[in-house]
């Protein structure tokens, strides 16, 4: 770092600086400490510590004067700097923003159909909003969900469904972002109804049971409707499986 | 699964042999009742079920089933009402309100709602308006126009979902219940005047939210609110108060239903149990009223999601797939037949297939199966076995199929002409040229098929007027005569045959003789000769002579006519719950004879004499039926579905407690 502000100079002191007898003069104490603030040019580079340091050696002297208006200039110049760096930074990233929109916009365009189809499409459905579908048109649209995308430029136009635009009204145009949501949330619905009848809390018994409840009062009493339980021990068996497996091949090399 | 079971008993001398082919599991059973919905005007009862099929039903007709609509399998129909005009509405999960065309049997059309799942739905009383309850927890209002249905306002939103509505009967406020509280609003404002807190359990605390399943509300200002602690509680609207709460069940009250005259009201649990609430006096002659449960009912096995009330009966549904009616004795006048319980298991949904190569029939059927979300409505094998074709509600499906050495392969035919979008009713000529399909505007179209093509022959059009659809053909084997009948009971073919009040459920066409043979929902059968555009003689003489009694009592309509091909005087018919061979040759029976025969014969003699006793050879050897048909001479397919095999696919019941286990 390079310090503008004045140093102590290198320069020996004359003998009377050293004794602290008499007393100088104003005039003698200001240029000493003048003096003792120019910094030397060779010693220009050296860090402040070291020069602060070599000023102890000269011993209670007064720490140094800086001028408000140096301080001020100082101060100004690192702000400009700062200033200019984030403005720097900034514009890299706005570069970098922009190349990176630009480069969506291509990869969209490639995915999209032509713009004179989509442009037929938004006209029509604007109207189709107003007026009862009846234009006639030749658009077949084989991929639906590039509609929600242009979908979404139009604000005004919150359409669900786009009406179709061939008069045999041989197929439908759908956002399949609201499919996913309406599909969601008739999940969820479904969960809280099964939940609500067959959930924890509710006193529900198995089919099996249910079944098996009118062969348990019989006068000649019967087993259940399911007896057997063949889910339970699947591990077991398949180990079991497995070694047997591995059994006979051992037996089949002992036996050769 | 075929075994050579027990013959039929006209056809044991003769050696027949019959087979049985059960349906594998999960191929062919009904889904579980979600609502229903009574429509006083018409006498008829909307049922919608969990798969998303609604069936009308004729209470007037037998109970007959006289309408269809496919389900579709993200339709999952929460809500069902009637509104003014006979128009049928339902709200389900995917936040739809669907009209059904019940002339065209098809959708109207689906309007979102944009609340989210809809969980309840009700028509005001006035029927020109439709409030339903959603998931967000708004419940909206809707004007009902002439072609559609207008959204006109938002009510108050409330924190949690709305899962029942009910309308004032003077249309001025509305009950809502939700979870763990009922809300009621004024229409005209649309804010909420009152909130009643429910109790979580009767008498105690729970960690469980109460869910308040159903709310009613009475013309008093009363409200009564069904909840899943079991609780019946009566609530004044005016002051927001409970007034009463019934204890009748362990676990969930899921639904409730009132009576025109809100004298009486039904309420169904999770247990299966239907219980009768009915206003009755204190004292015998005081004037003041108070509500009592009078009638337990257990005719389910499973959980009662819905009941209706119409003035003479209640009827319920659930999980079980069984649809109960049971006529109320205080309010019927003349006390027969009529009075019994009756319970709709099967819907009567059109099964038609030709069985063919009895090697081919199973694989057939695991070939069939396509992974589609909407239900098929018909199919139909043509007689030759080279074309498959079936239906669904916006689909129709042409195949080829192929058969050598064992090895069946499947070609689709593409590229179907617009209008045969979508077919109620599809059937194949006898010798395979011809396709027949009754589409749901009421046309009849003809259709070559030759090779592997086809070409569109004719159309006819619906009758001057009436948009009607055909549900049910008939076509003779020689191929001349084709009959088709609409919903409403007339059956035409190139003249029209007598109209006949009640619907028909089943006809055929004879071989050699063209005679078409009719059977009606309430179990009379006409024999109508096409070449000579009269009755026959036989059919005057059974009508004349009237049918048995036992007969005329049968439950459950007959669903398939069929004949003989050797024997002209024979006439195979079937239903439910048995199958019948009819001998035109042999005496009627009257009143006093028997007409089921419990026991085996015992000898020779006792089998000669029950051989020409009298016309009808009944056999209920093979029950539930779903299908039986004659494959060739000596060969008759049975199909049936097992009751166990459906209880088996159902979801859990609860836990009931019996003595000794």
């Amino acid at each position: 770092m390079v310090q503008l502000r004045p140093r102590a100079s290198r320069a020996p002191v004359s003998a009377e600086a050293m004794v602290d007898e008499g007393q100088p003069t104003s005039e003698e104490e200001a240029e000493h400490g003048l003096l003792l603030g120019q910094p030397s040019s060779g010693a220009a580079a050296e860090p402040l510590e070291e020069d602060e340091e070599g000023d102890e050696e000269f011993d209670d002297e007064a720490p140094e004067e800086l001028t408000f208006a140096s301080a001020q200039a100082e101060a100004r110049e690192e702000e400009r700097r700062v200033r200019e760096t984030v403005r720097r930074d900034k514009t890299l990233l706005k570069e970098k923003r922009k190349r990176r929109e630009e480069l969506f916009i291509e990869q969209k365009k490639r995915k999209l159909l032509p713009d004179t189809i989509l442009e037929k499409l938004t006209t029509a459905s604007q109207t189709n909003i107003k007026k009862s579908p009846g234009k006639v048109k030749e658009v077949n649209l084989q991929k639906k969900n590039e509609d929600c995308e242009r979908g979404n430029d139009s604000k005004k136009v919150k359409v669900q469904k786009v009406q179709s635009v061939s008069q045999n009204k041989s197929y439908l145009a759908v956002r399949l972002k609201d499919q996913d949501l309406r599909a969601a949330r008739q999940q969820a619905a479904q969960a809280f109804i099964h939940n609500s009848l067959y959930g924890p809390g509710t006193n529900r018994t198995t089919v099996n049971k249910f079944l098996s409840l009118a062969n348990k009062r019989l006068p000649v009493k019967r087993a259940a409707v399911q007896f057997l339980n063949n889910a339970w021990g699947i591990q077991k068996k398949q180990n079991a499986k497995r070694f047997k497996r591995r059994w006979m091949v051992r037996k089949m090399k002992t036996k050769k | 699964r075929t075994t050579s079971g027990a013959e039929p008993e006209s056809a044991r001398a003769r050696g027949a042999r019959s087979e049985r082919g059960e349906r594998r599991e999960g191929e062919r059973g009904a889904a579980a009742i979600r609502c229903v919905a009574y429509n006083n005007h018409s006498n008829r009862l909307a049922v919608s079920r969990t798969d998303g099929t609604v069936e009308i039903y004729n209470l007037s007709a037998n109970y007959f089933q006289e309408k269809f609509f496919p389900g579709h399998e993200s339709r999952a129909t929460e809500a069902l009402c009637w509104a003014e005009g006979q128009r049928l509405f339902s709200a389900g999960l995917n936040g739809e309100i669907i009209e059904y065309d019940l002339q065209a049997l098809k959708i109207k059309y689906a309007m979102d709602a944009f609340g989210g799942p809809i969980w309840s739905m009700a028509a005001s009383p006035s029927g020109s308006q439709l409030l339903i309850g959603c998931e967000d927890g708004s419940v909206k209002l809707f004007q009902i126009t002439p072609d559609k249905i207008q959204f006109e306002r938002n009510f108050d939103r409330q924190k949690s979902r709305i899962l029942s509505l009910s309308w004032h009967p003077s249309g001025t406020h509305i009950a809502a219940g939700s979870i763990d509280y009922i809300s009621v609003f004024d229409v005209k404002s649309g804010s909420a005047v009152r909130k009643m807190i429910v109790d979580r359990q009767y008498m105690g605390v729970s960690k469980r939210k109460c869910i308040v399943w159903g709310v009613a509300f009475l013309s008093d200002g009363t409200i009564i609110s069904v909840d899943s602690a079991g609780k019946v509680q009566f609530w004044d609207s005016a002051t927001g108060t409970l007034v009463k709460s019934h204890l009748i069940a362990n676990a969930d009250v899921q639904s409730i239903a009132v009576a025109n005259q809100e004298d009486s009201f039904v309420v169904g649990t999770a247990e299966g149990t239907v219980f009768h609430f009915q206003l009755v006096p204190v004292t015998s002659n005081s004037s003041e009223k108070q509500w009592v449960r009078t009638k337990p009912f257990q005719h389910h096995t499973h959980d009662v999601r819905t009941v209706a009330h119409s003035p003479t009966s209640l009827i319920s549904g659930g999980t079980d797939t069984h649809l109960v009616i049971r006529p109320l004795m205080e309010k019927l006048e003349v006390k027969n037949y009529d009075a019994a319980l009756r319970k709709i298991t099967f819907p009567h949904v059109s099964f038609h297939s030709q069985p063919l190569q009895r090697v081919s029939l199973p694989r057939l059927e695991c070939n069939g199966s396509i992974l589609d979300p909407e239900n098929i409505i018909c199919s139909c094998i043509s007689p030759c076995g080279s074309w498959i074709a079936y239906s669904t509600a916006s689909r129709f499906f042409l195949y080829r199929l192929n058969y050598e050495h064992d090895n069946i392969s499947l070609k689709r035919v593409s590229k179907m002409p617009a209008f045969l979008r979508s077919a109620l009713q599809i059937l194949f000529s006898e010798d395979s040229t011809k396709l027949f399909v009754a589409s749901n505007q009421g046309t009849l179209h003809i259709v070559q098929l030759s090779g592997g093509s086809f070409k569109h022959l004719h159309a006819f059009q619906p009758q001057s007027g009436t948009v009607e659809a055909m549900c049910l053909l008939a076509v003779s084997p020689d191929g001349n005569w084709l009959a088709a009948s609409g919903t409403s009971a007339g059956v035409h073919l190139h003249c029209t045959v007598p109209a006949y009040n009640f619907p028909v459920t089943a006809m055929a066409i004879a071989p050699n003789t063209n005679n078409l043979v009719i059977a009606h929902s309430d179990q009379q059968v006409f024999e109508y000769s096409i070449p000579d555009k009269h009755y026959t003689d036989w059919s005057r003489t059974v009508q004349k002579h009237g049918f048995h009694h036992l007969w005329l009592q049968r439950d459950t309509p007959i669903t398939h006519i069929s004949f003989h091909p050797k024997r002209p005087m024979h006439i195979l018919l079937h239903d439910a719950y048995m199958f019948c061979i009819i001998d035109k040759s042999l005496p009627l029976p009257n009143d006093k004879t028997l007409l089921y025969n419990p026991f085996p014969p015992t000898n020779e003699s006792d089998v000669v004499q029950r051989r020409t006793a009298h016309a009808f050879k009944i056999s209920k050897i093979y029950k539930p039926l779903l299908f039986m048909d004659l494959l060739d001479e000596r060969t008759l397919v049975a199909v049936e579905r097992p009751l166990d095999d459906i209880i088996a696919q159902l979801p859990p019941p609860i836990k009931k407690k019996k003595f000794g286990t």
